[in-house]
C-alpha cells in the first residue's frame, strides 16, 4: 500500500499510507472456505465501477485476462492471505471466477518422451 | 477641616452674647440688692454682689470657651469622618476593579506567556490612592500573579512531560507497526500467523491513538508527517484502523479527492476520535456510516451511528466541550475517554479549521458531520488512491497468451528504471517488499548473449504455463539467485535454455 513515490524520499516517518491491512478485509485472515489457492488462476467476469473498493477495483482491473493468486498480491503489493480474503468476497459474487492451475506433472515431460522415442528406436 | 473656621465665626456673636447675659443678670441682681438692703450691709452685699457677677462671669466664659472647642471638634471630626468615608469607598471601589477587570486580565495575559514584572508595569492604578493602600494592592497583585505564574509554569511542566512521554510511546508504535507491516509481507501466506499478527497490529494502533490524543492535548500535533497528499479513502480507512471496533464501520461512497501531506494526520485522528465515540455508543451489533461527499465549502465527512443519541442537554455539553477545547490539558480529563476524545477534535478542529456539528441522526443515533476546508484538499492524482494507481496499467499476460514465445523480443529496459519490480530468472516480476509500484511490470529480458545460436530452441518452447511460473516466482521469493534458476530449471520449465545465463539473474 506504499504509495508510489514514497519509497525514495529516505524518510521513514512518511512511509507507508495511513491504514493498516486489517481494514482492507475487515481483520480476516483467511476466507470462510479455502477456495483459492496460491496459484488459482482468477479471471474477472464484470467490469469495475465506480465506488468499489480500490483493491477490488484494481483486481478485477487487471483480471482481465487470467492472473495467479501470488501475482495479484505481488502487482498489489499486498500479503496473499489479505488477496485471498477480497478474492474469496469476489468469487462469492460472481464478480470473478477461479480455474484450477495446470499442475505440473500433467505436462509431458519432453526427457520421458524423448527417452521413449529413443527406447522405441531401439527396439 | 477648610471650613472649620468659617461656620463658627457666623455663631460666634449670638453665643458671644448668650455668654455675657449670666454675669450681667447676676451683676443687675448685685446692683438691685445692694439698693435694697440697709445702708449698713451695703458694703458686704456689694463685695458680695462683685464677688458673684465675676465668677458667674468666670464660668460663663469658661463655659464659652468649651462649647466654641465642642464645636470645632465636632466639625473636625465630622470632616474627618467625611475624608475617611470618602477613602473607603475609593478603596472598595478599587478593590472591586481589581477582582472584576485586573486580576482576569493579567492572569489572561499570564496564561498567553507574559511575565509578571510586564504585567505588573501595564496594569494603572486609581490615581488619587494614598501610597501606603497603592503598595499593599501591588503587593497583593504580585503575590497572586507570582502563584499563577508559578502553577502555570508546574502545569505547562506537566504538560511538556505528558508530550513527551508520548512522543516516545509514538516513535516506538510506530516502530512496531512498520515491523508488524513486514511481519505481514512475510508471512502472509499463513493465515494463522497472519491473523495474529493482524489483531497485534490493531492493539498497536488503538495504542498509538491514545499516545496522539495525548500529545494534541499538550499542545503538540499528532504523530506521522506525511509529505504527499493521500487520498481520502485511505485517510478514512486510516481512521477505522486506529479504533477498536472498525468491523462495524461500512465505509460508503468517498468523493474523490486527497488531502494535502500536513493535515492528514490530523483529520485521521480527529475522525478516529469521532468514530470511536460512535461506535461506542451505538449497540454493539448496530452499523457506522461513513461517507464524505463534496461540499461548497470543502468535504463532508458525515459519520452516524444508530445509537441511543444525545438529548438536547448532552448535546449542549458536548459542543461545549468541543468549544472549550483551547483551555489546555486538563489532567482531570485523561481518566475519561469521551471526554479526552472529545477535547483532542476540538483541538484539532481548531487548529486546523475543521468544522464540526452534532445533530440527531435519522437512525436514531448520533450524526456527526466534519467539514474539511476546501484548501486542505486538493484532486487525487488516482482516485482511488495507490492501489487503484498501481494496478491500472495491465500486467502483461496479453503476451504470454498471443504467442507461443513470451521471452524474446520485447524491448529490454534497465531494470532500475522501475524500482518497484524487479524480474526473477523467468522473467516474471518479483514483488519488493515495502517498496512502491510506480510502473507495470514490463517483462525485462537482457539482450542475448549469444546471436542465435543459442535461441533457436525458444521458438520450439511450448507456452509457458501459468503454474510454472509460479513455481519460478515461489523461488524468486524466498531462494538464492543461483538456486532459483536451478530450481526453476529443475522443476518447471526445462525448455527455457536461456534461462542460466540470462544476465537479469545476476542482479539479484
Amino acid at each position: 500500500m506504499s504509495g508510489p513515490d514514497r519509497g525514495g524520499t529516505g524518510k521513514d516517518w512518511d512511509e507507508g499510507g495511513p491504514e493498516r491491512l486489517y481494514t482492507v478485509t475487515r481483520g480476516r485472515a483467511q476466507p470462510d472456505r479455502t477456495s483459492v489457492e496460491l496459484v488459482s488462476l482468477i479471471v474477472a467476469r464484470t467490469e469495475p465501477q465506480p465506488g468499489m473498493q480500490p483493491e477490488i477495483a484494481a483486481v478485477l482491473r487487471m483480471c482481465q485476462f487470467p492472473l495467479s493468486v501470488a501475482e495479484i498480491s505481488a502487482y498489489l503489493v499486498l500479503p496473499v492471505s489479505t488477496v485471498s480474503v477480497i478474492l474469496a468476497g469476489l468469487l462469492k459474487d460472481h464478480r470473478v471466477e477461479a480455474r484450477a492451475p495446470v499442475p505440473a506433472a500433467v505436462l509431458p515431460d519432453p526427457e520421458l518422451l524423448q527417452a521413449v522415442m529413443h527406447g522405441l528406436q531401439n527396439l | 477641616m477648610v471650613f472649620a473656621g468659617a461656620s463658627p465665626g457666623g455663631r460666634r456673636p449670638a453665643s458671644t452674647l448668650v455668654w455675657v447675659l449670666p454675669p450681667a443678670a447676676t451683676a443687675v441682681c448685685a446692683a438691685l440688692a445692694v439698693t435694697a438692703v440697709p445702708a449698713g450691709a451695703r458694703t458686704a452685699v456689694a463685695w458680695c454682689g462683685v464677688v458673684a457677677t465675676l465668677v458667674v462671669a468666670v464660668a460663663a466664659a469658661e463655659s464659652m470657651r468649651r462649647g466654641r472647642l465642642i464645636a470645632t471638634l465636632r466639625e473636625r471630626f465630622a470632616a474627618q469622618e467625611d475624608g475617611l468615608r470618602r477613602r473607603l469607598v475609593e478603596q472598595e471601589e478599587e478593590i472591586r476593579r481589581l477582582a472584576r477587570d485586573l486580576l482576569p486580565a493579567a492572569v489572561d495575559r499570564l496564561r498567553r506567556g507574559s511575565m509578571v514584572d510586564e504585567v505588573m508595569k501595564d496594569i494603572d492604578h486609581a490615581p488619587d490612592l494614598d501610597r501606603d493602600f497603592e503598595s499593599a494592592h501591588r503587593a497583593l497583585l504580585r503575590a497572586v500573579l507570582e502563584t499563577v505564574r508559578a502553577e502555570e509554569d508546574l502545569r505547562d511542566a506537566a504538560q511538556r512531560a505528558f508530550v513527551n512521554i508520548a512522543r516516545r510511546v509514538q516513535a516506538i508504535v510506530h516502530q512496531q507497526a512498520q515491523d508488524l507491516r513486514e511481519l505481514e509481507d512475510k508471512h502472509g501466506a499463513d493465515p494463522e500467523v497472519f491473523e495474529d499478527l493482524l489483531h497485534i497490529d490493531h492493539g498497536n494502533a488503538l495504542v498509538g491513538r491514545l499516545a496522539d490524543s495525548i500529545a494534541v492535548l499538550g499542545g503538540s500535533r499528532p504523530g506521522r508527517q506525511w509529505q504527499k497528499e493521500v487520498p481520502l479513502f485511505n485517510v478514512l480507512r486510516g481512521a477505522m484502523s486506529r479504533i477498536l471496533e472498525y468491523q462495524r464501520v461500512d465505509l460508503h461512497s468517498v468523493a474523490d479527492v486527497a488531502i494535502v501531506g500536513p493535515s492528514v494526520e490530523p483529520l485521521i485522528h480527529a475522525l478516529a476520535e469521532l468514530l470511536d465515540n460512535a461506535t461506542r455508543y451505538s449497540p454493539p451489533r448496530t452499523r457506522v456510516h461513513l461517507t464524505a461527499i463534496e461540499v461548497q465549502s470543502g468535504i463532508a465527512i458525515e459519520i452516524e451511528d444508530a445509537g441511543v443519541g444525545l438529548s438536547a442537554e448532552a448535546r449542549r455539553r458536548t459542543e461545549l466541550v468541543l468549544a472549550q477545547a483551547s483551555t489546555g490539558l486538563d489532567l482531570n480529563d485523561l481518566g475519561e475517554t469521551p471526554r479526552l476524545g472529545l477535547a483532542v477534535v476540538g483541538r484539532l478542529a481548531l487548529a486546523y479549521r475543521f468544522q464540526i456539528s452534532l445533530r440527531p441522526s435519522a437512525y436514531g443515533g448520533v450524526r456527526a458531520v466534519l467539514v474539511v476546508p476546501q484548501d486542505i484538499t486538493c484532486p487525487t492524482p488516482a482516485p482511488g488512491g495507490a492501489i487503484a494507481r498501481a494496478a491500472k496499467l495491465p500486467p502483461p499476460k496479453p503476451v504470454k497468451r498471443a504467442t507461443p514465445t513470451p521471452m524474446p523480443a520485447r524491448v529490454a529496459k534497465p531494470a532500475p528504471d522501475h524500482p518497484g519490480f524487479r524480474q526473477n530468472g523467468a522473467g516474471l516480476p518479483q514483488r519488493r517488499r515495502r517498496m512502491p509500484v510506480v510502473t507495470p511490470p514490463i517483462r525485462v529480458d537482457a539482450p542475448p548473449p549469444a546471436p542465435a545460436a543459442d535461441r533457436p530452441a525458444e521458438p520450439a518452447a511450448p507456452p509457458v504455463q501459468p503454474g510454472m511460473w509460479l513455481a519460478a516466482f515461489h523461488q524468486g521469493l524466498s531462494g538464492e539467485p543461483s538456486d532459483d534458476t536451478e530450481a526453476t530449471e529443475a522443476t518447471g520449465t526445462p525448455s527455457i535454455p536461456s534461462d542460466p545465463t540470462d544476465p537479469s539473474n545476476k542482479d539479484e
